[in-house]
């Protein structure tokens, strides 16, 4: 093998995209307590210090191609130990974010492109979510000391807004039910909208800022227009 | 030529030194130690010759007690706290002694507050150990987590390493180096410089001593100073395990032992590895109240709490007020001895030319 092959070139290194971010990855002493405390360190070969080091080479395209800032869970533990207070969770997502839209992994780009299209990350329409939704409130209505239940939705002036999960309009409506039994136990004046209803926001991990902005900006919307104050976002 | 009049606050190696050097120079000192020892943290330090001498520096602090307990111009000042500081051309000081305490008086005063004047002071006052008890390694949890300055103490009292509990000897030590330094979270962004050296000395003592024991250090890399350093580091790594990674957590396990996960960038993987006893290198941190002695003798300090010593060879911008050892950052047994007697030689000078003036 020939050793210069793996010899970087320091002067033709382009330092920019990175040096301009204000996660402190410069700062770094290769400590190693990011990989030793990352509970993702190993799956195809992610060491969260080599990552750190990369962005310090600036070596964008390496990480921009690389599995690794996908392997990453966000949980940030690394950024807890971390001696330099390196905001390395932060640092992942942007590099994610660099990646050209179509090439991010699984089905996170598609479930955005639905909800951005169509409110929420399975395309599920209106009048379905309606149905699924007052369907649940009748099961509940038959469960003793929950008779006349219902859902109020798009309900003006109530006190609580809440978000919704797709998956629990989908496969787990069984979930749907511990909410709203225990906002009827609280006597909580609650709504649900017939809208925009998702509460997931995958550009968070895809690192998609105006897919974000959208998200959050349609329940800011929600509440503006219901005239509501308070946001139960359980995500 | 009237007799000049030296303070010099701390019993450690540094303030020893300065002390000696002074009073070799016919100057007169006085010398205020708060703890009831002289030595400082190094009197507790072990010898860690193997086949030859390591030079650690850790026996030169009690040659120096003898040489300055039997020294007539040094007046020793154990178990006394620094009352009131004043200045008018001279510095006066009022010092508080904190019960009788007969082993190390050699020449102290019967009474309890005592008023002195000098020409000069030194600051020699120290530096504080990191107590790690916030960082992920459960010290004061488990047992079997010290740190280097107790397992210093535990090799010169007993020769041996032993575990603390059940005063057996371990089969397995680890090393966490860098606990405290380096860490900008806690405002520690320095390099405590001598506990790579340390904890390798310490590790091939052990060795030696115990040749079954299977030593391994976490560094993040390897500080070493002084010309044969490399010498050194080559024979430690022949009998020593190096890991360059810092662990992250610590687990205790069964019998009292101690689980600890790194990730090794060689294999690529996680790795759980259990030890009979864990070693904390911990930060050479500033002391609180030398900061606060500093202010009063209108001295600065640096960010990180060091005190900041005067301009080197220009005694006039000191005001008196000099500063030696570890008051001013991390230094070693031997590098505090030797600005202990560079410090002595800069007061001396100073001292000639103010009396030149007057």
């Amino acid at each position: 093998m020939d050793p210069t092959e793996h010899i970087i070139n320091l002067d033709e290194i382009d330092h920019g995209i990175f040096r301009s971010l204000p996660f402190c990855h410069g700062y770094c002493v290769t400590c190693g307590l990011c990989s030793s405390s990352c509970p993702a360190s190993g799956l195809d070969d992610f060491d969260p210090r080599k990552l750190v080091r990369m962005a310090g080479l600036g070596l964008k395209d390496e990480l921009v191609n690389s599995k690794w800032p996908w392997v990453c869970t966000m949980c940030g533990k690394c950024e807890h130990v971390c001696p330099m207070g390196i905001h390395i969770p932060d640092l992942v997502r942007n590099i994610r974010g660099l990646r050209e839209r179509d090439k991010v992994p699984g089905i996170l780009q598609k479930g955005i492109e639905a909800a951005i299209k169509t409110g929420n990350n399975l395309g599920v329409p209106k009048e379905d979510f309606i149905f699924i939704a007052e369907d649940v409130a009748d099961e509940i209505a038959e469960e003793p000391g929950f008779e006349g239940f219902k859902v109020p939705i798009d309900k003006k002036g109530a006190n609580l807004l809440t978000t919704i999960h797709n998956k629990l309009v989908n496969t787990h409506t069984e979930d749907l039910k511990h909410w709203w039994k225990i906002f009827h136990a609280a006597k909580e004046d609650w709504t649900i909208t017939s809208d925009n209803w998702e509460g997931t926001s995958w550009g968070l991990f895809t690192g998609d800022d105006e897919s974000v902005k959208i998200m959050a900006g349609r329940i800011v919307e929600h509440m503006n227009r219901l005239e509501i104050k308070n946001l139960m976002w359980p995500e | 030529m009237k007799s000049s009049n030296v303070l010099v606050i701390g019993g450690g190696i540094a303030g020893l030194t300065a002390a000696y050097e002074l009073a070799k120079l016919d100057i007169n000192v006085e010398l205020v130690e708060k703890t009831p020892f002289l030595g400082g943290h190094a009197a507790r330090f072990t010898c860690k010759a193997t086949e030859c001498c390591e030079k650690c520096g850790a026996c030169m602090v009690e040659e120096k007690i003898q040489k300055v307990s039997q020294n007539k111009n040094i007046k020793i000042h154990t178990n006394a706290t620094l009352n009131t500081i004043s200045r008018n051309d001279r510095f006066y000081f009022n010092i508080h002694i904190n019960g009788q305490n007969k082993e190390t008086d050699v020449s102290v005063s019967k009474e309890n507050d005592i008023s002195i004047s000098a020409d000069a002071v030194i600051m020699a006052t120290g530096f504080t150990p990191y107590y790690p008890a916030k960082k992920p390694y459960g010290y004061k949890v488990f047992d079997n987590v010290i740190t280097n300055l107790e397992l210093e103490e535990m090799l010169r009292n007993n020769n041996i390493a032993v575990k603390p509990s059940d005063k057996q000897a371990p089969d397995k030590i680890a090393f966490i180096q860098c606990v405290g330094s380096r860490d900008s979270k806690l405002n520690h962004l320095w390099c405590s410089k001598i506990c790579c050296a340390s904890a390798l000395r310490m590790a091939r003592l052990i060795k030696r001593r115990q040749p079954e024991t299977s030593i391994t250090i976490f560094y993040i890399d390897i500080q070493g100073f002084g010309n044969d350093f490399e010498n050194f580091y080559e024979k430690a790594k022949k009998d020593i395990k190096l890991i360059r990674a810092i662990p992250a957590d610590i687990y205790k396990v069964e019998n009292e032992r101690l689980k600890l996960e790194y990730f090794d960038h060689l294999l690529m993987q996680p790795i759980e590895e259990v030890y009979d006893m864990v070693v904390l290198s911990v930060a050479i941190t500033p002391k609180n109240e030398s900061k606060e002695l500093a202010d009063s003798l209108g001295i600065e300090t640096y960010d990180t709490g060091f005190i900041k010593s005067c301009n080197k060879d220009d005694t006039a911008t000191s005001n008196g007020v000099f500063v030696a050892g570890t008051a001013g950052g991390p230094l070693s047994i031997s590098e505090s001895a030797a600005q202990g007697a560079k410090t002595a030689w800069d007061v001396k000078k100073y001292l000639n030319k103010n009396q030149l003036e007057f």
